[in-house]
């Protein structure tokens, strides 16, 4: 309840800030992914079943202020959370160098998933006129994750969750 | 029993099966989430109400904050302005004789359109709260929802020409997707030639005019227009103006970029039709 509680809090603060934070600054790609970062926190660091239907919930809320199409933040940030959950696991480590690697590979895949649910894939040089935005995004979430990460861990320990990471 | 069933594959795997079990969701939701009306679309509204106080918020505070730069900027120069306003104010007050002859004459045609357009079409005015967080598709948060009687593929514009169409609609806010969306395409006809074609976005951020004829005469500075044949836009509204015009290799159609009437960016206000505009006949 409590993982939920924080979480949640989370993802609405986030996501009030991605969606007002470009209209007092002129942003543009450098306003970073804080859903997808909090979705693979999830992943390193609480490691339950719940976890996972958290980061479909937090995919599916991002669907809700971004884009044209209801479910492909849902199915990265979902995808996002097992990587980061499978690499934790057979890494036995839940260091925020493996977030930061999920959360460029995550940036990519939401890329990749705007440009095939709008165009079809109808041609490779579409998405390489993204690729800038997409490389510049990854890049500022990537930078911001280690924070991000320490917060939740540091919130995490103030309400006395119990993270379930990984044999350590 | 316990013991049994925490030493199941199903236990052990409980995290990534059921992980498993929300992609399939996802792809669910992908494949009917998007159609009018779909159950799964409705949640969303729900998440739209509810962050809506923030947006508010954080809008005021965006829209306070620029008064406040302006106010700033307006010291730093006033001295400078003040002899320039002196001398303005002697040229406004000639001016003001003339333009109010004019107003007379501006009433006389504006009461003209109002005739000629007996298609009056109610509309419900809106505030943007939200922008789209992912930078490449491009959408708006506006303030107005269901209460206000507004509905999905409702077409929104601002005083400088078409903003775009309600793609989600909550009970108290809603999404815009922008015309200059990769998603969004509207069909379109330049003002002067009438060449016909549809205007989308582009995914590197700008807008073409697709499928017009290389025999077509389209120049840069022509106004692009609503034809009215999509069903959603009232023909006539403006869409923005051919900023270039070129052909590459053999194909069929020109490459005409569009340049939008409206800036994004800075739109505080616009205002949505709610009903919806007669068939139009098309480009004569």
């Amino acid at each position: 309840m409590r993982l939920f509680a924080l979480f949640s809090l989370a993802t609405v603060v986030a996501l009030a800030l991605e969606t007002t934070l470009p209209r007092w600054l002129p942003l543009g790609p450098l306003m970073p992914d804080l859903v997808l970062v909090l979705a693979i926190d999830l992943g390193l660091r609480h490691q339950q079943a719940t976890a996972a239907l958290m980061a479909f919930g937090m995919g599916y809320a991002a669907d809700s202020f971004s884009g044209a199409h209801l479910g492909i933040e849902a199915f990265v940030l979902t995808l996002a959370f097992l990587i980061a959950y499978a690499l934790s696991r057979y890494l036995i480590s839940s260091s925020a160098a493996i977030g930061v690697l999920v959360v460029v590979i995550g940036e990519f895949m939401i890329g990749v998933g705007q440009y095939a649910a709008s165009s079809g894939w109808n041609s490779a040089g579409g998405f390489v006129a993204m690729l800038p935005a997409i490389g510049w995004r990854a890049l500022t979430s990537a930078l911001v994750a280690p924070s991000i990460f320490a917060v939740m861990e540091g919130a995490a320990r103030m309400i006395g969750l119990r993270q379930h990471a990984v044999r350590e | 029993m316990a013991r049994t069933l925490r030493g199941s594959f199903l236990w052990r795997n409980r995290v990534l099966l059921t992980g498993g079990a929300m992609l399939l969701l996802a792809i669910n939701i992908f494949f009917t989430g998007n159609r009018p009306g779909a159950r799964a679309e409705k949640p969303s509204f729900g998440l739209l109400w509810a962050l809506r106080p923030f947006q508010n918020s954080a809008a005021e505070f965006a829209s306070d904050s620029h008064g406040f730069f302006h106010d700033y900027l307006d010291l730093v120069n006033v001295r400078q302005q003040n002899d320039e306003l002196k001398r303005e104010v002697a040229e406004l007050e000639a001016e003001h004789t003339r333009l109010v002859e004019l107003e007379v004459e501006n009433r006389h045609l504006a009461n003209l359109l109002e005739l000629r357009e007996a298609l009056a079409m109610s509309a419900v005015a809106a505030r943007v709260i939200g922008v789209d967080p992912v930078s490449i598709s491009h959408t708006l948060i506006i303030s107005g929802g269901g209460d206000s009687g507004l509905r999905r593929d409702d077409a929104v514009i601002s005083t400088d020409g078409v903003v775009g169409k309600l793609i989600a609609v909550g009970p108290d806010s809603s999404r815009v997707l922008l015309i200059d969306d990769h998603n969004s395409g509207l069909d379109a006809f330049d003002q002067r030639s009438r060449a016909r074609g549809i205007v989308s976005g582009e995914l590197d951020a700008g807008m073409k005019m697709k499928y017009v004829d290389r025999t077509e005469d389209v120049r840069p500075g022509d106004a692009i227009v609503t034809s009215g044949m999509d069903g959603n836009f009232p023909g006539g509204l403006l869409i923005g103006t051919i900023a270039q015009v070129s052909q590459e290799g053999p194909g069929l159609f020109l490459n005409v970029t569009v340049r939008p009437a409206v800036d994004f960016r800075e739109l505080e206000q616009v205002l949505v039709l709610t009903q919806k505009p007669a068939p139009a006949a098309g480009p004569s």
